[in-house]
């Protein structure tokens, strides 16, 4: 080949081999953890009311949600604008969600249980923030205008194949998340958040009231108990590297089944696994994956018992944990 | 001849030099033309370009055999036109190109293209098998569970994800591809 051929083939060579260094070499910066707690500082103390839309493949939803913040008694709401009407309101310690369409609410309370001695949902506590470096490259990226506000991007660099990556974007003032992004090594997107208006400050309560659950509807309530899931001869394991298990609970689902669930997290990314009893002459049930935005769900039978692994995590890593569980009968 | 191969790709060579060249290449020397394709080949697999489609190759040649002036190249007339030779090489180019996406295909039957080296950080790493009742097979891509969002609600308030973004993420829980087909 002649001179110029040589050089064009290098120069494409070079590129390549430059793009995946700068991957490969990705190094946690102090500055971008200190981002992070920015975040969740916000997270937990700003009160707001905003609208933003949801991403996911090709489809898009508008939202309004609103915070309130006060002490021990925050209140969280989110409407739906698009679609079927859901409402979702959100206190310490338990989550309910309206259906109005179906005269339906769904009630997820969570009081004491084995992972969680104060009650209430799991929180990423400040030290555990550091502990995200294990999993991901966490570096500064650049300032871009979000809804009116001058946000600092973060990026979470995944270390292996076992999770996905994230790139967020924080206002710089307050550190209020303003967009958040998942992707995948292709760095294809597969589910993203963003504001398109947001107001941050005092919020009236009553914009976030609790609704009363009119007369005739269907109440499902979760009533979620501690359960020890390898005294009753399973054994579920995550065995992906940077995944522990933060929760292990019995909780009913759809008001009749009682399903129990074990969770594990590698600090950003979570997995559920579910397992119930089959109906006893039900058809069997062959192995399945599928997928909505960044979440993977992946169903199994075992024993005569149902698995489904739910998580925002990629394909291979759903599939690893529900391919782990096994039932040995107790003596 | 090959040092020729290299210019004709570069496009450094012009008039009757490029129609002679090119003619050589299709008719005579058959090193000549595998090397204008494997160089072509590792081109098209540097910058990424997708091979083409299986069956280019006959369907191409059926085209080929419809088109007159190129099909009877002796009929020609003595003195071509220039014209003439650059629908030629076009074509040679064409059919070169061709054998290089059958190159490419052929061994992988249609999937991937030619595969470079791949980002060392995206590899998975090595685990040790563990006792499991199933063999590693691809399970079957299933549509949602229709009990997706009763899962997702559920799993939903573990996430410590929430810790930075309140409850956003919970608009998951009943996205209206769940929603909407509930009774």
């Amino acid at each position: 080949m002649t001179r110029t051929g040589v050089l064009r083939l290098a120069r494409t060579l070079g590129a390549a081999v430059a793009a995946s260094a700068t991957l490969a070499h990705a190094q946690t910066s102090p500055a971008a953890l200190g981002w992070l707690r920015k975040i969740y500082q916000a997270t937990q103390h700003l009160s707001y009311s905003g609208t933003f839309v949801y991403q996911r493949g090709d489809e898009t939803e508008t939202s309004r949600i609103v915070r309130v913040a006060s002490g021990g008694t925050d209140v969280e709401k989110l409407v739906a604008l698009d679609g079927a009407r859901r409402e979702i309101v959100r206190t310490r310690n338990a989550v309910q969600c309206y259906l109005p369409d179906i005269h339906t609410v769904k009630v997820d309370r969570h009081g004491v249980d084995s992972s969680n001695h104060e009650g209430g949902f799991p929180t990423m506590l400040p030290e555990r923030l550091n502990g995200l470096a294990r999993n991901y490259a966490v570096t500064l990226g650049g300032v871009a205008r979000i809804a009116g506000y001058e946000c600092r991007e973060v990026v979470l660099t995944p270390k292996d194949d076992y999770r996905y990556g994230y790139r967020l974007w924080a206002d710089r003032r307050t550190g209020m998340l303003l967009k958040a992004r998942t992707f995948n090594k292709k760095d294809a997107t597969l589910e993203q958040f963003t504001f398109t208006q947001l107001r941050i400050g005092r919020v009236p309560r009553d914009e976030a009231r609790l609704g009363r659950i009119p007369h005739g509807w269907h109440v499902e309530d979760s009533t979620v108990q501690p359960v020890d899931l390898a005294a009753a001869g399973w054994r579920v394991s995550a065995d992906l590297p940077g995944f522990e298990k933060i929760a292990e609970v019995k909780r009913k689902l759809r008001d009749t089944h009682l399903v129990d669930q074990v969770v594990y997290s590698d600090g950003m990314a979570a997995v559920s696994v579910f397992i119930e009893p089959l109906p006893a002459h039900g058809a069997g049930v062959e192995p399945g994956l599928s997928r909505t935005g960044a979440t993977n769900i992946y169903t199994r039978e075992v024993a005569g018992h149902l698995v489904t692994v739910v998580g925002e995590a990629p394909a291979i890593s759903v599939q690893r944990i529900g391919d782990r569980v096994e039932y040995h009968p107790p003596h | 001849m090959r040092a020729k191969i290299s210019a004709l790709m570069d496009g450094e060579i012009e008039g009757a030099e490029l129609a002679a060249s090119f003619a050589a290449l299709t008719r005579r020397d058959a090193a000549a033309y595998e090397a204008w394709c494997v160089y072509h080949l590792v081109g098209d697999a540097l910058c990424g370009r997708r091979p083409l489609s299986e069956g280019f190759t006959a369907r191409f040649a059926q085209r080929l055999a419809a088109e007159p002036t190129v099909l009877a190249p002796a009929a020609a007339p003595a003195q071509p036109a220039p014209r003439r030779w650059i629908a030629l090489s076009a074509a040679a180019s064409l059919a070169a190109a061709a054998l290089v996406g059958w190159l490419a295909l052929a061994p992988q039957h249609g999937g991937n293209p030619v595969q470079l080296a791949q980002a060392p950080m995206s590899a998975v790493p090595a685990l040790p098998a563990a006792q499991s009742s199933v063999a590693s097979r691809a399970p079957a891509r299933v549509p949602l569970p229709r009990e997706a969002d009763d899962y997702l609600l559920a799993h939903q308030s573990y996430s410590l994800r929430n810790s930075l973004q309140g409850m956003m993420p919970y608009i998951r829980t009943v996205a209206v591809e769940n929603a909407a087909g509930r009774p």
